[in-house]
């Protein structure tokens, strides 16, 4: 008990203590104790009244100075007070530089909740996505940002991908869009503005292709010449070595030059449209004999494990075993093992080329579909390898919805799997009656 | 008791049906918004491809005039709104109507623009109809937005915004039609540009009735075929 609460009972209990001594003195006891406590309440009452009438007008001057337990009563109260107005400041102070800093943000975000309703948005939301901040608290982002694309998004529940969409507000820019999670259900819309690398990667694939275009009339004159001079018995004997040497090396170029145009292609183009069955494994059969006969191939074998057709682009899907298989060639030798699969299960269909070759590092795997790159710089270019096979084949299978999965073991071998969804096989393929011609 | 809990639940349910409907109207306004940009783009870089890709796609829009129509129509017998909810509906019938129609003009575009792309394209690669182009999808994002906002001052400023469009049309016809004086070998290929030309500026027409069908769903006033003053903006009551 504090010393004021102890004195304030002790002078109370004194006060009625008197009280009774003065009734006993005139014999009557209980009418003194009762007139003490009735004087003991008519202060305290009057106290109480004038501590709610200077909570109400603000005027604690009778109150500031003094040791009793209404003092000690308004000093604890004025304490919290302060303290409470003291907090709230710096929670106030905190809360600006929040939003200061939200608001100096360059990528827009947009508090949502569950129903996708707008909680709260920073300035970069405002500027690039033309959110009203107050006139749009408790709509949904989707009827205000409506690219089919973003409200897909919004309600797959797909925290990981990210989409592009064209700014609602300026023309010409792009806007990056994401979805995370946070707090409970909410969500957090991130904007980012990405105009510029779209702009970059847009030049860079006219770049490409116009220069593979532009470079390739040029070497066709190169080549027929070259092809004339071969043939040619009237030229120096010194000479005809480093003619047939341009020749392969102008054959080269021209290949390059046709691959890059490929890949541009590949890139401008959309999802694949025309979608034919293609029978997998006789096109396996089809590309291995394309390698028979050369020299030094190791021994290629064709393990069909299904007769699911594909709905594909016959011509790319040959593309894509073409350039897997001269890959494998490639890299394993002669007294090798390459296997190419085709399996499906429930889920969807596996094209596998498998060697026993010498394997890639597991640094340079996620590298591998990047144009031009090579694991090893100093070989390569004598084998006819450019550096753009994989990054086709990657093209290849985006546009038929397929993934690329490489697994390898240094040394032991690679294996490549390409991944068709369920969507794209026909596991049943028409057969044709029995009795049938 | 149990009545008054019943009442709550059914206009609880009556007001997501009602919230459900005009998030699908915003769906289906996203989808023609998007579209009618993917027309444009057709039509400015020769991509004959994405224009067969629009004139493809206008069937989702369709589908999703009709899904709306027979929810209006569910909602209409079922429920029997009144007030600000019945003009609501209304206003929704009308404007998937006017939804519709601008996704039947980006087919058109973009039919056109694959029709275009196979013809020899002037230097400046149809910077006309790009201006105009991205014009009339400025007032169809702001149409909707009116609409997702029911901001009646956005939707003024839109309408008056098809003025300016019309204007702009007018010079396109004109230049055309110099073009054609000038060299009647590209009249096949300047049709072409001015269809495209119509194609917006009706957008523009479909992008001002929404405007003013948000007027009348907020202030209960059709202000069709009326000149616009400043006051049109307050409620009469």
């Amino acid at each position: 008990m504090s010393e004021s609460a102890r004195k304030f009972v002790v002078g109370m209990i004194l006060f009625l203590s008197a009280g009774a001594v003065v009734g006993w003195l005139y014999d009557e006891v209980v009418m003194g104790l009762l007139v003490a406590a009735l004087i003991a309440l008519a202060w305290q009452a009057s106290r109480l009244l004038s501590f709610e009438r200077a909570l109400r007008t603000g005027n604690f001057e009778q109150f500031r100075v003094g040791e009793g337990i209404w003092e000690q009563i308004f000093s604890r109260f004025r304490f919290e007070r302060e303290r409470a107005v003291r907090r709230k400041k710096n929670y106030r102070m905190l809360l600006r530089e929040i939003r200061k800093s939200t608001n100096a943000m360059p990528d827009g975000a947009v508090i949502l909740d569950a129903n996708n309703e707008i909680i709260a948005c920073n300035r970069a939301a405002k500027e690039l996505a033309g959110l009203k901040r107050k006139k749009d608290r408790g709509q949904r982002v989707d009827n205000i940002l409506r690219d089919p694309e973003l409200i897909r998004l919004l309600q797959s529940g797909d925290h990981k991908s990210t989409i592009e969409m064209m700014s609602p507000v300026r023309d010409g820019e792009w806007l990056d869009c994401r979805v995370v999670p946070y707090g409970g259900d909410q969500k957090l819309l991130l904007l980012r503005d990405v105009t510029e690398r779209i702009r970059l990667s847009k030049m860079r694939r006219d770049f490409v292709a116009n220069a593979s275009h532009e470079l390739r009339s040029p070497l066709t004159v190169i080549n027929g010449y070259l092809d004339s001079l071969i043939d040619d018995e009237s030229i120096p004997a010194t000479w005809q070595k480093p003619v047939a040497q341009m020749r392969r090396q102008a054959a080269r170029m021209r290949q390059i030059l046709s691959e890059m145009l490929e890949l541009s292609r590949l890139e401008s183009a959309g999802a694949v449209k025309s979608d034919e069955p293609v029978d997998v494994p006789e096109l396996l059969e089809s590309c291995r004999q394309a390698f028979e006969g050369h020299s030094k191939v190791a021994n290629v074998t064709i393990d069909a494990q299904s007769t699911a057709e594909l709905r594909a682009n016959k011509a790319e899907i040959e593309t894509v075993i073409v350039n897997l298989l001269s890959n494998a060639i490639r890299y394993t030798p002669e007294d090798g093992e390459i296997t190419m699969t085709w399996r499906s299960d429930g889920e969807g269909a596996d094209l596998i080329v498998a060697d026993t070759g010498e394997g890639i590092d597991p640094e340079y795997i996620p590298r591998l579909t990047e144009r031009f790159f090579r694991v090893d710089k100093s070989r390569g270019r004598d084998d006819g390898g450019i550096g753009l096979g994989l990054a086709i084949v990657k093209h290849v299978l985006a546009r038929h919805d397929a993934e690329l999965v490489v697994t390898s073991e240094s040394g032991h071998g690679s294996e490549f799997r390409c991944r068709f969804p369920a969507e794209r096989v026909v596991v049943e393929p028409p057969v044709p009656l029995a009795g049938g011609a | 008791m149990e009545a008054s809990d019943l009442n709550e639940h059914i206009s609880r349910r009556f007001n997501k049906d009602i919230e459900d409907l005009r998030n699908n109207v915003l769906v289906m306004g996203g989808l023609v918004e998007s579209q009618l940009s993917q027309a444009i783009a057709a039509i400015v870089s020769g991509d004959s491809e994405l224009g067969l890709q629009v004139a493809r796609d206008d069937y989702k829009v369709n589908d999703l005039e009709v899904t709306i129509d027979e929810e209006c129509s569910r909602i209409l017998a079922t429920r029997a709104p009144t007030a600000g909810d019945l003009r609501l509906i209304v206003a929704i019938i009308k404007t998937i109507t006017d939804l519709e129609r601008i996704g039947d003009e980006a087919e058109k575009i973009g039919f056109l623009a694959s029709k275009l792309a196979a013809m020899d394209r002037p230097a400046d690669s149809y910077r006309e109809l790009k201006t105009l182009g991205s014009h009339v999808a400025h007032m169809l994002r702001d149409a909707m937005n009116a609409f997702a906002r029911l901001d009646v001052e956005e939707a003024l400023e839109t309408v008056r915004e098809d003025e300016r469009v019309d204007d702009e049309y007018e010079a396109i016809a004109r230049q055309c039609i110099t073009f054609m004086m000038e060299d009647p070998r590209s009249i096949k290929r300047v049709m072409n540009v001015t269809w495209v030309a119509r194609s917006l500026e009706r957008i523009g027409d479909h992008a001002k009735n929404i405007c003013e069908y948000v007027i009348y769903m907020v202030h209960g006033r059709d202000v069709r075929h009326t000149l616009y003053s400043d006051d049109t903006g307050q409620d009469s009551g």
